[in-house]
């Protein structure tokens, strides 16, 4: 277990350099770090449970201007990684269900509270910016290249400072995850589509933008992909 | 004649990926920017003195959406070149040019890769994964439909913004923008149709009536709180788990 739980604090690490300071490609997106854990770990049901509701989510989570959105970068490498660990523990289907409840109340816990952490961050960089504006002025030509790299290593040691945070308090609460499994699954069989139902209708909102021809093309869309799959099914 | 060569304005592509690194309130991107023209700055200005003298200049505060930057850099990097050559711009055209092409850009840019793009790479993503049963597949294709279109212009927006400068955000580009934009929107509800379809009977089997009730009351109320900003869509999803979560815990007893 040494070797996923590493891996899954790197790529705690890895999304929380992707989501603003480098490259912004799009993998820390709970579906790519749940896929890459999913493969991680060996456990693609619970990873892909948790991926999907929290990606749904993430998508109406937009980083507009200066507002600081959920980090859903690190929240989702903390849920999935903690499902996983959880579902590690017990090879059972309702351990399974009540460890991907428990991970994607973690993941959207963590892309919350990691909120004020980033605004923090952002803070220690304006202090980064106004000592490499003196060091430039004085000839340092080389400050804005280590302002750069102290920055994003400051972003990664935060990455995986939370995560660890997370796993280890998942860990200690495992015992009692366990014991109440069955009914945290039957609870989990509920949330899940109500999720999925929130997430589809704030992302159905962001499409249509109150045009009548688009919410035609949902409705039309949904009503064929139903008849399509029902009679197409076995 | 040109002095900056297309490995200079690569550098400065790749350099763009730190534009966001030391992002904060007071300059946003400001250093970042600076990070990423360094390149050009220092083929275009071989006198040190002069060459942190506008490195200095550039860490001023500058804000845009991320993918677009390199347009800018681009078209800032053609400027600085001129003023290198003493061909005209000075210190008040380059921070003109910086808060017209910032502004211009973010408008463009937030709502094609933010308001459009992210969603939709998203919901593809989500459905692909889905069907398939396993994330691998829908992960990738997100990332692709993402990432291709935003590093491609990453790397390609520096050389053409030089060569377009400020112009490029005029007439057709933009107007292909648009129509991009309204596309991809009118697919994306296409896609969730299917996506919500493929949530209420999986592989043709439709699920427990409670199942889809609660599909159905998320949609319901996902629809209602959407009308709002504030609080946003995860604070609603979070209280709403935690809630049903104690209620279940807190009838141990009974």
């Amino acid at each position: 277990m040494i070797g996923p739980l590493l891996g899954t604090l790197l790529a705690g690490g890895l999304a929380a350099l992707d989501a603003t300071p480098v490259a912004q490609t799009l993998v820390s997106q709970p579906l790519v770090t749940a896929a890459l854990l999913g493969l991680a770990w060996g456990d693609w049901p619970t990873a892909l449970a948790v991926g999907t509701v929290l990606q749904i989510l993430a998508a109406s989570t937009l980083p507009i201007g200066a507002r600081t959105p959920e980090e859903y970068s690190v929240g989702g490498v903390a849920g999935t990684g903690v499902a996983l660990l959880l579902a590690a523990a017990a090879p059972f289907e309702h351990m399974r269900q009540a460890a991907a409840l428990v991970g994607t109340l973690v993941g959207m816990t963590a892309a919350t509270l990691h909120v004020p952490v980033v605004r923090w961050q952002r803070r220690q960089n304006e202090g980064l910016a106004r000592w490499c504006e003196a060091s430039l002025r004085a000839g340092n030509e080389a400050a804005l290249t280590h302002a750069q790299w102290a920055a994003v290593a400051m972003a990664f040691a935060l990455g995986v400072a939370a995560c660890g945070a997370w796993l280890a308090l998942a860990h200690s609460a495992s015992a009692m995850i366990e014991r109440e499994s069955l009914r945290i699954a039957g609870v989990w069989h509920l949330l899940q589509p109500f999720w999925l139902g929130f997430g589809i209708a704030q992302l159905l909102h962001a499409f249509v933008q109150r045009r009548l021809e688009r919410a035609g093309v949902f409705a039309a869309a949904l009503v064929a992909a139903w008849l399509v799959i029902v009679a197409g099914a076995p | 004649m040109s002095r900056l060569r297309r490995a200079t304005l690569f550098r400065i592509g790749l350099r763009a990926n730190l534009l966001q690194a030391t992002w904060n309130f007071e300059r946003q991107q400001g250093l970042g920017w600076a990070f990423a023209l360094a390149p050009a700055l220092r083929a275009l200005y071989p006198d040190r003195a002069e060459r942190v003298d506008r490195l200095a200049e550039h860490t001023a505060y500058f804000n845009t959406q991320p993918t677009l930057a390199s347009i800018a850099l681009g078209a800032a990097a053609r400027l600085e070149e001129e003023r290198s050559q003493g061909l005209g711009g000075d210190a008040e055209g380059m921070a003109r040019l910086k808060s017209v092409l910032g502004s211009t850009l973010a408008a463009v840019g937030d709502r094609l890769f933010w308001f459009t793009l992210r969603p939709f790479a998203a919901v593809l993503g989500v459905l692909l994964a889905m069907v398939n049963r396993e994330p691998l597949m829908g992960a990738a294709a997100m990332w692709a439909m993402y990432a291709i279109p935003h590093l491609v212009l990453r790397f390609t927006g520096v050389g053409w913004g030089y060569r377009e400068g400020p112009g490029i955000l005029s007439g057709a580009f933009r107007v292909r923008l648009e129509r991009a934009m309204r596309w991809i929107a009118v697919v994306g509800c296409a896609l969730l149709g299917i996506l919500l379809a493929w949530a209420l009977a999986p592989a043709g089997e439709p699920r427990a009536i409670e199942v889809q009730s609660a599909l159905a009351g998320g949609l319901g109320l996902g629809l209602l709180t959407a009308q709002r900003a504030r609080p946003s869509p995860t604070r609603w999803a979070l209280a709403l788990g935690i809630l049903a979560l104690g209620l279940v815990l807190l009838r141990r007893g009974a």
